[in-house]
């Protein structure tokens, strides 16, 4: 109780004013984004003279867009989809098997987390040049699938390890082999973990820039179009594509939530 | 002979028990290998033979040295990187603690804020710099309405608009953990120092910051490593005038086709990462 009153106690005014000022700087991008993409204004004006959805008509009236949304949609599912198979089936191995050398596979998992995503592309565009896939979508596929990779191992392990391993026992006790036992039994209790997983994935796929400059060639997804438009000149369909993807990626992290909620113990620190 | 064959069944559970789920990563592991491990070993591989014979050779990294261009954007890039950091926990860290001590419901409504921020794309809040300080942007319209400037400001196209989207981009990684850290104070230590009569400044320098200086080292370290590779912000602010290294990757890469320069940057890269990286785990340790 008494902590509550410690907590709650006033704060000195320049600590709230340099707070409040620091959360609007952080805001900031999303809260001028959002109006600019419904103004009527051929220029970006603010606040906008009036209210259109003429940029969203731009977007959704434009082939390259609507292509380039095709092409995002569909990478970031099968990136996402590879992955949460791949990471579910490793997470599990991590958690429950026992083998020498754990601790080094288990970092050589994390590892695309950490090394900056321009080295990544470098490499792989050398190696891809090389193996004649540089440019295919194919390319762009693997690529995208070993960057989400981290997220989803980092997620099912956590969600593994909150997993009653007693339960296993007692199914393995009965005959069940190791896989029965993670198909039938672990994997049905943790869906809400792995649709979280999977959604965590789609968004880090459907966002990501670097690697995809690299490799796509002529492929063309959402972010990269967008890039290579507003380096050359501010035209105002952008602020109607951010805004879609701020909407989605709100969307993701309210459905994320929603599940960790549900699952057994996602675990804090996710977002 | 049953001691022999017992022997035998022993060993071989043994072995089975030192493998035991192996098999659920082997797919995973043999993933990584091929399209991350492999491609990372050639780009060292790349870095020390020579691009015209493929021997073994230091020649690319002499090239390195001679040109003192590369060494002169890396430093500049550490420099940017640090200046960033210090930025971001200089306004992070107060926003962290103000935070921590507010009411549980405004605590949820800005934490919620911050985190939407983390979720919101690198290259839309990059953008919407562009649209807020660019020379076509809001600001400069008002400006230019209001007479007070004939022509755009340049606000970006230089080092202070990418490090100003930069510490935007970066204050996240920053202000989440802290927070964290500093939710994890027990509040008694507190409550003793303030029976003890010491003041609130005594109490936040003496008790308070010591047990968050930890995690705030941590987080800093974090900003640098991820501020270190930064490509999109720098792209896009920097209008081309304020290369970084990742940048000048880029060059090497899909214009200048010197993949080997690309090789030796990105090994220099690397290992300042992952040197950082250990230290970040060592802070991370110590705030835990």
């Amino acid at each position: 109780m008494s902590a509550a009153t410690h907590v709650s106690r006033r704060q000195p005014l320049w600590l709230t004013s340099l707070g409040l000022a620091t959360l609007l700087f952080m805001c900031l991008p999303v809260m001028i984004v959002v109006p600019m993409s419904f103004s009527s204004a051929q220029s970006l004006e603010f606040p906008p003279p009036g209210l259109s959805l003429r940029w969203y008509a731009a977007f959704f009236g434009n082939e390259v867009w609507a292509q380039a949304g095709v092409n995002s949609l569909l990478l970031a599912t099968l990136a996402s989809t590879i992955a949460l198979v791949l990471g579910t089936l490793a997470a599990y191995g991590l958690v429950r098997g026992a083998f020498p050398g754990k601790a080094l596979i288990e970092a050589n998992f994390m590892a695309p987390m950490i090394v900056p995503s321009i080295i990544t592309a470098v490499a792989l565009f050398i190696v891809f040049a090389k193996l004649r896939i540089l440019g295919t979508f194919f390319g762009l596929v693997l690529g995208h699938t070993i960057l989400v990779i981290p997220y989803v191992v980092l997620i099912m392990q956590v969600a593994i390890r909150a997993f009653d391993v007693r339960i296993e026992h007692v199914a393995a006790t009965l005959g069940a082999s190791r896989m029965l036992i993670l198909c039938r039994i672990v994997l049905p209790n943790l869906l809400p973990s792995a649709a979280a997983a999977w959604i965590f994935a789609f968004v880090i796929s459907f966002d990501e820039v670097v690697v995809t400059l690299f490799l796509a060639g002529t492929n063309m997804t959402v972010p990269k179009r967008m890039f290579n438009e507003l380096i050359m000149q501010i035209n105002p369909t952008i602020t109607a594509v951010a805004t879609l993807l701020i909407g989605f990626n709100i969307l993701a992290l309210v459905l994320i939530l929603a599940l960790s909620r549900r699952g057994t113990h996602l675990g804090r620190g996710i977002v | 002979m049953a001691a022999v064959s017992d022997v035998g069944e022993v060993s071989v559970s043994r072995h089975q028990r030192r493998w035991e789920g192996f098999g659920f990563l082997a797919p995973l592991l043999l993933f990584a290998l091929i399209v991350f491990d492999v491609p990372l070993l050639i780009v060292v591989f790349w870095s020390f033979s020579d691009p015209d014979t493929g021997f073994p050779s230091l020649g690319t990294y002499a090239a390195f040295v001679e040109s003192g261009s590369y060494a002169r954007i890396i430093w500049r890039t550490f420099l940017i990187a640090s200046e960033v950091t210090i930025a971001t926990a200089l306004i992070g860290y107060p926003l962290a603690y103000w935070i921590s001590r507010l009411e549980q419901r405004s605590q949820l409504i800005a934490i919620g804020l911050v985190t939407m921020t983390f979720w919101v794309s690198i290259l839309v809040r990059t953008y919407a710099w562009i649209v807020m300080l660019g020379n076509g942007g809001i600001l400069n319209r008002w400006l230019q309405s209001l007479g007070i400037v004939s022509r755009p400001v340049e606000f970006l196209y230089n080092e202070g608009g990418v490090a100003v989207g930069m510490i935007n981009v970066l204050l996240p990684f920053l202000v989440l953990p802290l927070y964290a850290a500093m939710r994890r104070v027990d509040p008694r230590l507190i409550h003793v120092a303030e029976t003890l009569g010491a003041s609130r400044l005594q109490i936040f320098w003496r008790v308070f910051f010591p047990l968050t200086a930890a995690a705030l080292g941590a987080s800093m370290v974090l900003v640098l490593i991820l501020s270190l590779g930064f490509y999109i912000t720098p792209a896009i602010l920097g209008g081309g005038r304020v290369p970084l290294i990742a940048n000048m990757m880029d060059l090497l890469i899909n214009k200048f086709a010197r993949w080997e320069m690309a090789a030796v940057n990105s090994v220099i890269l690397l290992v300042v990462t992952l040197a950082f990286y250990g230290l970040y785990q060592r802070l991370r340790e110590k705030a835990a």
